[in-house]
């Protein structure tokens, strides 16, 4: 996986109906580093997100992940971990319980994998016992954070991680994806808070920037 | 603050909402609705005096009773999960927040649940007296004692409106209404095993029925009163459940879609159980580990399904393949039980993505809980039928056991299907226009009980050996492993394409 870079998108066309979205973008995350794509509301950063995750065939153009194909296979969702799509929970299934499940699936000891150090890091130590869905949506969002960080992983696409948190997460928030990075892992995000980029250790891109057009 | 009319603002409502319709379309509906009700009337009208009116009493005094313990007990629970006090969607976003009566905005959903609850009940007291009263008797008794049902679902109305209203003892009533459903259930059972006499001779006289059925109509008259004038007291986040309920109700009946309704009464339920995380268990695979305790976590269904055990008893009468088909459905329904993780990962595969497991891996996990249920339900089941001698005897336990694969197949396929797929063609028939899509939806599940046909056979000639139990065994094993090779992959997570 090393000898690839973890994201190369080349010539990338995606539109919706006669809208054109991205227009010939091309992007290179080099593997063990981060980049945060910037840019306003409606630009294409989830679209592109959404693409190089493999949720979302482009019209043209060609994506590689670890240098093959982004898709539904298991090894792909072994190393990637998205947060472009907001999850669906199991019922009658705690906070907790999502965080053990998805540990002990990845052949993670709960205990050593640190679940309920991760839930109070995310302000969630009040929280273990509730049903996600009786959440708040930034309670929800750090939830989901928490997870992608406990399990083990390669490449983290996140989208706006820093939405729906107040300063003091954002500032935590930024300071486990710099971890993250320094572990090895790689991090494609798109964000609004350029502060939040830049102290998560990612470099900063502009959506206009990766583009052969102006959409 | 005063409050404002709301008959003009209800009138206003109603005239704006007449003219976007087309001229008499309301009166075209209320033809087709009414030619509809005597068309299947027509045709069912056999089966409907069989119901309703036999041509002779069949059931014992037990069998009338427990009749009476089920249909109120469950009228009241349906009363209860359906509001009984609902607004349309509308007018639960519109009106309720509105500075009108919120007694005048009620009365109308109050007057409605009661002209149903009333002919519901008086529906239920014609079916029993129907069942266990001497012909000699029809007259003033019968029509006394159907006026004494329709009041019985009034009160029952008012009760759980009242309950709507009211604080946790609402609770404790309908826990007292289950008890009543399930002590019914039992006694029907009991009474199908017991060789009593068929009929109640000793009925009560007219004279003496009338100042009982005119007692119980005081107190309703007076109760109703209590209610009528605490209705804007019913807080208002009940009345948005109930129309949230309703209004699902009707998206379920006019998309044919039943997921709405069994997604709704899910994420209803969970949300009010409190919750203790707990640690899965580490010997397990970890989705068997995990539907073991969803499974755990509903006791109360546990219990239901183990008291459905004893309901092919009240089928020991009919023959033998609509005794084997309602063993197998309630395989099925065993299974079912457990299914509510395949379902959600089946409907979005997010959660499937973060535990990067394949299709084959998962659905392979999922199989177990439900085949469990479903053997040692159908073993439970057989073995009732067995030792009550509806069935001869024979290793029907095994024959059960052997069934928990067919029903884990049917279980998980079941929940697997998603929505309604409504783009299937129609077909054309001699009796008008038939929608393809939900009656494809409603045989995936039923449709692999197939693979329960030896079991079937068995109990339609009511003889078994142990050839059969292995043939049972084998089928059901090979069949499931088909289903699971033929609609799962080692190359993908999503479940959906079953």
């Amino acid at each position: 996986m090393v000898d690839h870079p973890a994201v190369e998108v080349d010539d990338l066309h995606v539109g919706y109906g006669s809208t054109p979205v991205l227009v010939g973008v091309k992007l290179t995350v080099p593997a063990g580093e981060g980049v945060c794509v910037v840019g306003e509301n409606g630009i294409g950063k989830s679209t592109l997100l959404r693409c190089v995750s493999g949720l979302q065939q482009p019209d043209q153009g060609t994506i590689r992940v670890f240098g093959g194909d982004p898709g539904a296979t298991p090894e792909f969702w072994r190393a990637v971990v998205t947060t472009v799509e907001p999850p669906t929970w199991y019922p009658g299934l705690t906070a907790r319980e999502h965080a053990e499940l998805v540990c002990r699936a990845h052949g993670q000891d709960p205990e050593e994998a640190g679940i309920d150090e991760a839930l109070e890091r995310f302000g969630l130590a009040g929280h273990t016992d509730a049903i996600p869905p009786s959440l708040s949506s930034g309670q929800k969002q750090r939830l989901v954070l928490a997870i992608a960080l406990l399990r083990p992983s390669s490449l983290l696409i996140l989208d706006e991680p820093e939405q729906r948190l107040d300063r003091e997460g954002r500032a935590d928030v930024a300071s486990l994806l710099s971890d993250y990075l320094e572990g090895g892992g790689s991090l494609l995000i798109a964000s609004h808070d350029e502060t939040f980029a830049v102290a998560s250790g990612a470099a900063i891109t502009t959506m206009e920037s990766l583009s052969a057009g102006t959409p | 603050m005063t409050a404002v009319p709301l008959a003009p603002v209800r009138r206003w409502i109603s005239r704006t909402q007449s003219s976007h319709r087309e001229r008499g379309a309301t009166l075209s509906s209320l033809y087709v609705g009414l030619l509809s009700v005597a068309i299947i009337g027509g045709i069912l009208h056999r089966q409907l005096a069989a119901v309703f009116w036999p041509s002779a009493p069949n059931a014992s005094a037990l069998a009338g009773a427990s009749l009476v313990a089920v249909c109120y007990g469950l009228l009241y629970l349906a009363l209860r999960r359906f509001g009984p006090l609902a607004l349309s969607r509308p007018a639960a976003s519109w009106l309720l927040p509105a500075p009108v009566s919120r007694r005048r905005l009620l009365l109308p959903s109050l007057r409605i649940a009661g002209f149903t609850a009333a002919l519901l009940g008086a529906l239920a007291a014609v079916a029993i007296v129907g069942h266990v009263a001497p012909r000699a008797r029809v007259g003033d008794e019968v029509a006394l004692l159907t006026v004494g049902g329709a009041l019985i679902g009034l009160a029952l109305l008012l009760v759980a409106a009242a309950a709507q209203a009211g604080g946790r003892w609402g609770d404790a009533v309908d826990t007292i209404a289950g008890l009543a459903f399930a002590a019914g259930l039992v006694g029907l059972v009991t009474a199908t095993t017991l060789d009593s006499p068929v009929g109640v001779t000793d009925w009560p006289p007219a004279g003496t029925l009338v100042p009982v059925v005119a007692g119980v109509f005081v107190v309703v008259v007076v109760v109703l009163a209590l209610v009528v004038r605490g209705l804007a007291r019913t807080p208002s986040d009940r009345i948005l459940d109930a129309s949230r309920t309703a209004g699902t109700l009707f998206d379920t009946a006019f998309g044919v879609e039943p997921s709405f309704l069994t997604d709704m009464i899910e994420r209803r339920y969970w949300a009010r159980r409190r919750l203790r995380s707990t640690r899965l268990s580490s010997r397990l695979p970890i989705l068997i580990a995990q539907d073991l305790l969803l499974a755990v976590r509903r006791r109360r269904r546990l219990l239901w399904l183990a008291l459905a055990t004893v309901l092919p008893v009240l089928l020991g009468s009919a023959p033998g393949w609509v005794l084997g088909a309602a063993v197998l459905l309630g395989c099925l329904f065993a299974g079912l039980t457990a299914t509510g993780n395949a379902r959600t990962d089946a409907g979005n595969p997010v959660m499937l993505r973060l535990l990067g497991m394949t299709s084959r891996e998962a659905v392979f996990q999922r199989l177990w809980v439900p085949g469990v249920l479903a053997g040692v339900w159908a073993a439970l089941a057989l073995t009732a039928l067995d030792l009550l001698g509806d069935l001869p005897s024979g290793p029907w336990w095994a024959l059960g056991l052997t069934l928990g694969p067919v029903g884990a197949a049917a279980a998980v396929h079941r929940a697997r299907v998603g929505f309604v797929r409504n783009e299937l063609l129609p077909l054309d028939t001699p009796m008008g226009t038939l929608s393809t899509g939900p009656l494809v939806n409603a045989v995936m599940g039923p449709d692999l009980l197939l693979l329960g046909v030896p079991a079937w056979i068995a109990i339609g000639q009511g003889s078994l050996s142990w050839t059969t139990v292995l043939l049972q065994g084998v089928i059901g094993v090979a069949g499931a492993r088909v289903y699971l090779a033929g609609t799962t992959s080692l190359e993908r997570t999503e479940l959906s394409a079953g």
